[in-house]
């Protein structure tokens, strides 16, 4: 085995030169303890959560309803309708009328219930998020419904649906008024005045646009088109579908045969028709969910709002950002862009949440801008970057040995299929998959200050992690047979809801004692704060 | 160099975005901590025999099913049921010399010490796994005590964080007070009035 040249290890700081921690923010405030602070605020759900309700159940019931009377109007499956329709409605007739909730004394507690009463405590120190969600039915009649997030990693932990605007906004005042006023009873209290909302970013739809059109989506809108055609295929009679087919078939055919070059660059245009297509469709999509998107700060809370039909808006302190995820796929990189991802103790992973926008803090921002953007995020950012520390060389002999044998298992597919020596053009890949590995390996690092520790991967779709050390939870390595041969280990740092941040702070060939020395510093470092869930 | 490029372009970066140091150049820091006088704890040896006598239990579950399948298989295959007792007989030859041989290993493996609030534990033979857990994170401690394990005076611990792939921790094989002095010594550095 070839040895690595010696290295300095990385700089990890004795703990006797490491400057002190910066005060905690909070101190341990018995939220028990604390008198009311603010007037309670107590109400119900708002009239129109009745109508809002039978709007659900009608757009739920209506493509059943469509069916059923297509198929022959059977009365009994339509009296089955009505009495859904009913139950639902019965529902939200009980809700309206038994709910209630209350923010008081640091809590904030739902009500519910007609038979089986049910109540609900959520401290308001434990919630992460607030979530306002408002359809086209809701704008409508002027109401949103408001989604309570904890750091059980559960989803919503209580929904009230639905508020009247306002009531909502009081809402939201109380709780994240009534948090701040208990985090600021705890650290030296600064002037309660009211803290002015400035605005982080806003997005143009210059930027949606080029968000749609970089998103990988454009795949999934093709799968989109393939399923309408699959739809035609089932809705037209079959003698004329089939009667369009053979035309097209024989046309392909003739076409074909002709030899003619101008057929190819038919089929061509087809092809790039397609893709255009799913472009547009993704670039649709973007707009609608991301439309007037702003990302805003108000003393402690960041806020998001967006959307064009559906309006969503939620407020996360900035606290309780676990991990950060700069995000460039390789689209995004070559147009310099990149986007945020965060995961809150609370995060749950799911496809519902990328189609609800959940999942980004910011979609899309110039690359440049991120830097300026992260001491935003995290007040506590060093000014001076830490020095970014390679990973063992071994990563590239490893890299393009794994596509080596790759390669040749292709070489060998081919071989079996043509003998003849064009088979083996899959090996001539190999100088190109070396130069990606080396590429790669430039792009691999970790860096460690005092309170932050950073990863980055990936030359062609690029991922860098942020992980503030008073949220790393457990530090562990790894170590394979082969590993070990490379005197390397895998490094991760494991934070509270990692969901939306793809695989985390994880890096590769990571020579064990820097590793070692690394991750004990980490840790050594993160046992001195306490985590908070504030 | 393509790097240094990069690193002009950019340079307005106040975190280490964009910043690549050259290649091969040797970053150098503050000294490194110095090294963990704490010897490593091992676990109790008694663990190797209740590791042997459970893989032992678990061959034998699994030996009948699999002579019955075997059985089948050879019988409406090869026509003949005795040969089945050829592998079978094979493997679980192998089954119980690994279950006598493995433990050994594993036990030399394991190993746990607690160093400035940090609890460091080691394992596996051949995917080697370290783990570091800053005791301000423990959330709680399990102690659990199977009945092989109250068998042989043994008990083990889990150890519970607010994370994720990686939110619990076992220590095995700990003798029975060993468990409960380091579960309060955890838990004690653990609190938040530790901090």
């Amino acid at each position: 085995m070839p040895s690595e040249p010696p290295r300095e290890p990385p700089s990890t700081p004795s703990p006797s030169s490491d400057p002190p921690l910066p005060p905690v923010l909070t101190s341990s405030v018995d939220s028990a303890s604390i008198p009311p602070l603010l007037p309670v605020l107590a109400g119900h759900l708002h009239p129109l959560t009745l109508v809002v309700a039978g709007f659900n159940a009608i757009r739920n019931l209506l493509i059943p309803a469509v069916i059923v009377f297509a198929t022959g109007s059977q009365a009994s499956l339509g009296i089955m309708l009505i009495f859904f329709l009913g139950l639902n409605l019965l529902q939200a007739f009980i809700r309206y009328f038994t709910f209630t909730y209350q923010v008081e004394g640091g809590e904030l507690t739902t009500r519910q219930g007609l038979f089986e009463r049910r109540e609900r405590r959520i401290p308001l120190t434990r919630v992460q998020d607030l979530r306002l969600e408002q359809g086209l039915v809701h704008r409508f009649l002027g109401v949103v419904e408001l989604q309570v997030e904890t750091a059980s990693g559960q989803g919503a932990e209580a929904s009230l649906s639905v508020l009247s605007r306002v009531d909502a906004e009081r809402l939201r005042q109380a709780v994240f008024g009534q948090v701040a006023e208990l985090t600021r009873r705890g650290a030296s209290s600064s002037s309660p005045a009211e803290v002015p909302t400035e605005v982080i970013r806003k997005l143009e739809t210059r930027d949606l646009v080029l968000a749609g059109l970089t998103s990988n989506q454009a795949a999934s809108a093709l799968v989109i088109v393939l399923a309408s055609w699959q739809f035609f295929d089932d809705l037209l009679p079959k003698a004329t579908y089939e009667r369009l087919v053979e035309t097209f078939t024989s046309r392909l055919e003739q076409w074909v045969n002709q030899g003619d070059h101008a057929n190819w660059l038919a089929i061509g245009a087809i092809a790039v028709a397609l893709i255009a297509v799913g472009l547009a469709v993704s670039v649709a999509g973007s707009l609608v969910l991301f439309h007037n998107f702003t990302l805003s700060r108000r003393g402690e809370d960041l806020h998001r709002s967006y959307g064009l039909l559906t309006r969503r808006s939620s407020s996360l302190p900035r606290r309780r950002i676990q991990l950060l995820q700069i995000q460039e796929t390789w689209l995004r990189r070559l147009l310099r862009l990149a986007t945020l991802r965060v995961d809150t103790a609370g995060s749950t992973p799911g496809q519902e949440q990328g189609r609800e926008g959940r999942d980004v803090l910011l979609p899309v921002l110039p690359r440049r801008e991120v830097a300026s953007l992260l001491p935003i995020l995290f007040p506590d950012l060093d000014a001076a970057a830490p020095p970014w520390h390679d990973v063992s060389r071994c990563a590239i002999r490893r890299g393009t040995l794994k596509g080596a044998i790759v390669l040749m298992a292709l070489t060998a597919i081919n071989w079996g299929i043509q003998r003849h020596l064009w088979a083996l053009w899959p090996m001539l890949l190999l100088p190109g998959i070396y130069l990606i590995n080396l590429l790669n390996f430039r792009h691999l690092g970790y860096a460690l200050s005092d309170r932050f520790f950073w990863t980055r991967r990936g030359w062609l779709s690029r991922d860098t992690h942020l992980v503030p050390v008073r949220n790393a939870q457990t530090i562990v390595l790894r170590q394979t047979p082969f590993d070990r041969r490379f005197g390397v280990v895998t490094l991760f740092v494991d934070t509270a809801g990692q969901a939306h941040t793809k695989s985390g702070p994880q890096l590769r060939n990571v020579p064990f004692d820097q590793a070692e020395i690394t991750a004990r510093a980490v840790a050594v470092r993160a046992a001195r704060t306490r985590y908070l869930w504030r | 160099m393509e790097h240094d490029a990069s690193n002009n372009r950019e340079s307005s970066l106040a975190a280490p975005v964009d910043f690549l140091p050259p290649a091969g150049e040797v970053v150098t820091g503050p000294a490194p901590l110095p090294p963990s006088p704490a010897p490593f704890v091992a676990l109790d040896r008694r663990v190797i025999q209740l590791w042997r006598i459970s893989g032992l239990l678990g061959c034998a579950i699994i030996a009948l099913p699999a002579l019955v399948a075997l059985l089948f298989v050879c019988h409406s295959l090869l026509g003949s049921a005795i040969l089945a007792f050829v592998p079978w007989s094979g493997v679980l030859l192998f089954g119980c010399l690994w279950s006598l041989w493995y433990p050994a290993r594993a036990y030399r493996a394991w190993g746990y010490r607690v160093e400035e609030r940090v609890l460091e534990i080691r394992s596996g033979v051949w995917f080697r796994v370290i783990r570091f857990l800053p005791l301000s994170r423990l959330q709680h401690v399990d102690l659990h005590r199977g009945p092989l394990e109250r068998a042989h005076g043994l008990a083990s611990l889990t150890l519970h964080t607010a994370g994720t792939r990686e939110a619990s921790l076992g220590i095995p094989g700990l003798a029975d007070a060993d468990a409960e002095s380091l579960r309060d010594q955890l838990a004690a550095a653990g609190g938040d009035d530790a901090v």
